[in-house]
């Protein structure tokens, strides 16, 4: 198997090349094109309950994607939004992504749901973080430019803007500032990591541009 | 045959049309953002190939309000248009030989010259039950389609069968066969994983994709707004 990672920054794709026998994971929704026989089972992702879980709490989609050929062929994906499209090569360590992050990924990586915990779902933002482990290719993106950063201490970061960290980083989740600035500031949850790791954010959100655009509508 | 400059730099294309003395182009009406002071524009919702009321009702009734915009310079001399797409992305230019026509999809549509014939009639997908738009032109004719994309531009000649997702076709050769149908194995496996409705093209031609799929970026935003009142 190989693949290349097309158009970054702004319009990530990526092409994958598959052998006869092997399989690729993606997320529910980014297949492009593919060669004609190429196969596509819905997997359930990481249990059924965790996914039921997944569903309600992020909206999310229950399945993935299992792209297999019989003779080799090749699948393109694109994430819903346009932005930058990143590799990271997961090997018996553990990086995790929020939600909406994940595109694809070998089937050695392994993929489990978990909370953002209660606070969250009272937000109204229920956070759902996906955790790959394993050993494989893990392949994700960011709406807008990824911005990579080694946090040493301790870092704020909006949570819309959270794309994945190393797990190495612990966090608290509150609001940015009190009740009266985070109710009329329009600035959402905040995340404080708190350590020494690897987070990936995003330049931009969809929430963001959504009410932006909605009084227009 | 106008002159065709893209600009090259950056993520939002547009495209200069320069037009020869007596020269028309058509585009879809509502992307010129610019045009020399000699230049006078006709709306219509006719073209050649087709015409009269019945098929300006069809473009209304296809949910596009499908109207074009005619240019033509008032003194006869050479002018110019700009054209910018509504989406972030590529611009490109179509050369059609005549040989075959092209179809083209409803939202990359972005202007064509005076030589090609634009019909909104085609029905081709008929019978089909999708969420997803498949309204698609039917470009005949010698001359140049100015098409959009949603991120980049990609040529692919198919020369056996590939298939692609319904919201990542820009334009293609009718010289290909082509058949609506699902991605997965069963309609169910397609349902669960997502994956729609998709084309499948066989034969030999070309095909013009987008990296991104406007209908599914659209519903990924519409998602997030509050329902209109």
């Amino acid at each position: 198997m190989d693949y290349t990672i097309d158009g970054n920054p702004d319009y990530g794709h990526l092409l994958v090349n598959l052998d006869p026998g092997e399989t690729f994971i993606a997320e529910g929704g980014s297949m492009a094109w593919m060669s004609d026989g190429t196969r596509i089972n819905a997997r359930l992702l990481g249990g059924f309950t965790r996914a039921l879980v997944r569903k309600i709490a992020g909206g999310e989609s229950l399945f993935v994607g299992e792209f297999s050929h019989p003779e080799g062929g090749q699948v393109s994906l694109s994430p819903a939004e346009p932005g930058t499209v990143r590799h990271r090569r997961v090997n018996n360590d553990t990086l995790i992504l929020t939600g909406g992050s994940f595109m694809a990924c070998t089937p050695g990586v392994r993929l489990s749901a978990r909370f953002g915990g209660l606070r969250s779902m009272f937000s109204g933002e229920g956070l759902v973080f996906i955790e790959c482990g394993g050993m494989g290719d893990l392949f994700f993106n960011s709406y807008g430019a990824l911005i990579e950063k080694d946090v040493y201490g301790d870092l704020t970061v909006d949570t819309g803007h959270v794309v994945a960290w190393e797990p190495t980083l612990q966090y608290t989740i509150r609001g940015m500032g009190g009740l009266k600035s985070t109710l009329l500031s329009g600035e959402g949850l905040a995340m404080n990591f708190t350590g020494v790791g690897k987070i990936y954010l995003q330049s931009r959100t969809m929430p963001s541009l959504a009410s932006w655009l909605s009084p227009f509508g | 045959m106008p002159n065709y400059t893209v600009s090259q730099a950056g993520s939002y294309r547009s495209v200069i049309v320069e037009l020869d003395r007596g020269e028309n182009f058509t585009s879809e009406a509502g992307v010129m953002f610019r045009a020399s002071d000699n230049i006078e524009i006709d709306v219509t919702t006719r073209s050649r190939g087709v015409g009269g009321l019945m098929s300006g009702v069809r473009r209304m009734m296809s949910g596009e309000s499908f109207f074009l915009s005619t240019y033509r310079t008032r003194d006869g001399g050479p002018g110019e248009i700009g054209l910018a797409p509504t989406l972030a992305g590529d611009v490109a230019v179509i050369e059609c030989s005549g040989a075959g026509g092209w179809l083209c999809a409803g939202g990359s549509y972005l202007g064509s010259s005076d030589g090609l014939s634009i019909d909104t009639q085609f029905q081709g997908f008929r019978g089909m039950l999708s969420g997803e738009s498949l309204f698609f032109l039917d470009i005949g004719g010698r001359g140049q389609l100015l098409v959009s994309a949603f991120g980049s531009v990609k040529e692919v000649e198919v020369d056996g069968a590939l298939v692609v997702d319904t919201g990542h076709i820009v334009a293609f050769e009718d010289s290909l066969e082509y058949a609506v149908g699902k991605a997965g194995g069963s309609w169910l496996q397609s349902f669960l994983s997502s994956e729609g409705v998709v084309m499948r093209f066989s034969g030999q031609g070309k095909v013009y994709l987008q990296s991104h799929n406007p209908d599914q970026f659209g519903q990924s935003l519409g998602g997030l707004m509050p329902p209109r009142s």
